[in-house]
């Protein structure tokens, strides 16, 4: 029986169609996306806070209100992904309140590059730049997901992360176009940022859960594959407003047609993720849980007041 | 046909404690239909009007939400590709089952009419 379904499904999958919530699917292909889902919904959630930490600081109130706005829509792709998360979690009998309760516990990681901490305005624009730059090219990827509703949900997100990419460009552009110390400000920002960049992509290995997301059209690009799109979209951009990237080793290598670069520090990047112990990983995760906390008489009082409108 | 578990989402049991999945169409104007756009989970449908407009109509112009409870809705199930089967041709029912009329009006020495340019003329005076 399971085997016929097995059969079944992955005809489908190599047809090209798109699986949903309610249809057959094999447990590791359940497994799967509800890992990649629930750790990009809860890395859009903690990566709203590296940002929000600069609305109060926003240099003029129109980056102020663009901040806020991108802020709000972290948290709001956050809430799209969750959804899709939780019809897969379902039939493992968890819930919402346990996907957000995990990011409490450590049990669901988020990306290396939101346990960083952003003490300039130019940290913001980097953010805003490169780390969505990054983002962005690792969502694209996934828009031709086998699975429909997180297919979906990514079309949305990529229309407003559009925004996104203009808005951390504009921030760029500025800075590079101001003073001596602005730039010297955005120069030391991305040598915070670059090996945290290149990590971001996961390392060159392909895994072997990474294979059977490709078997199962999950994903179609390896982390190396991304890696170098991005190095080669902005290795250029990144030279050409004069910044200098913190890489003796970059280079792009005509004969191979690849960048070779400096191996981010796999280990120490690595065990920042694993054991949230970055710089901000302990403060942004006490925010989350005391925003978890502190609203929960909101989550109740709304659940009492829709039983008293039902009666 | 069934009810309890639409295309796009899964069952309907509740993913926290007295919330429902409400599935949300947004109309983005008078003249579009409601289009379907994603799901919210909320305490009652008065609460998932508002999660729906904070988590999809943040930008862009909406004049009118639907929420739907996702138990609600009946669906075909999104692996049967058979109840959509079409049998036998059906182009005598399509615009292109028709596309040699331009060439016979040319022995008429007239031209065939297409829809645009009807209401083209008609709407604009």
């Amino acid at each position: 029986m399971t085997q016929t379904l097995y059969t079944r499904f992955m005809a489908r999958i190599e047809r090209g169609e798109k699986i949903e919530a309610a249809d057959w699917m094999p447990d590791d292909y359940r497994q799967l996306l509800l890992r990649l889902i629930h750790m990009h919904a809860v890395s859009e959630i903690m990566g709203a806070y590296p940002e929000k930490e600069w609305v109060p600081r926003a240099p003029t109130l129109r980056r102020k209100l663009s901040l806020m706005a991108k802020v709000q829509d972290e948290i709001g792709h956050g809430q799209l992904l969750l959804r899709v998360a939780e019809d897969l979690a379902e039939p493992l009998g968890r819930t919402r309140d346990d996907l957000m309760r995990d990011v409490m516990t450590g049990r669901v990681k988020f990306h290396n590059v939101f346990h960083l901490e952003a003490p300039t305005w130019a940290d913001a624009g980097i953010i805003g730049w490169l780390v969505d730059g990054a983002a962005i090219i690792t969502q694209t990827a996934l828009l031709d997901c086998s699975y429909g509703p997180y297919a979906r949900v990514l079309r949305r997100i990529c229309a407003e992360e559009s925004f996104h990419m203009q808005h951390g460009e504009s921030i760029i552009l500025t800075l590079a176009e101001g003073t001596p110390a602005q730039r010297e400000m955005l120069q030391e920002a991305l040598e915070r940022w670059w090996e945290a960049l290149l990590f971001f992509f996961g390392p060159p290995e392909v895994t072997a859960s990474a294979r059977k997301m490709m078997e199962y059209r999950i994903r179609s690009r390896t982390n190396e594959e991304l890696r170098q799109k991005f190095l080669s979209r902005y290795v250029p951009r990144i030279r050409a407003v004069g910044l200098r990237i913190p890489d003796s080793r970059l280079r792009f290598d005509e004969e191979t047609g690849r960048w070779t670069y400096t191996e981010p520090d796999w280990e120490r990047l690595g065990r920042m993720v694993r054991e949230n112990d970055g710089p901000k990983s302990r403060e942004r995760i006490g925010l989350r849980r005391r925003a978890h906390e502190e609203q929960a008489w909101v989550r109740d009082a709304l659940v009492r007041a829709g039983h008293a409108a039902m009666v | 046909m069934r009810s309890g578990g639409v295309a796009n989402g899964a069952g309907a049991a509740a993913s926290r404690p007295g919330h429902e999945v409400y599935e949300v169409f947004v109309q983005s104007s008078a003249l579009e239909p409601h289009t379907h756009v994603g799901s919210v989970l909320a305490p009652s449908a008065e609460w998932a009007l508002q999660v729906a407009r904070e988590n999809f109509a943040r930008r862009g112009t909406a004049v009118n939400l639907w929420v739907v409870r996702r138990r609600d809705i009946a669906a075909t199930p999104a692996d049967d590709g058979d109840f959509f089967v079409r049998e036998f041709d059906r182009t005598y029912r399509e615009v292109s089952g028709y596309s040699d009329n331009a060439r016979r009006w040319k022995r008429f020495k007239a031209r065939a009419m297409t829809m645009d340019e009807v209401m083209d003329d008609v709407r604009g005076g």
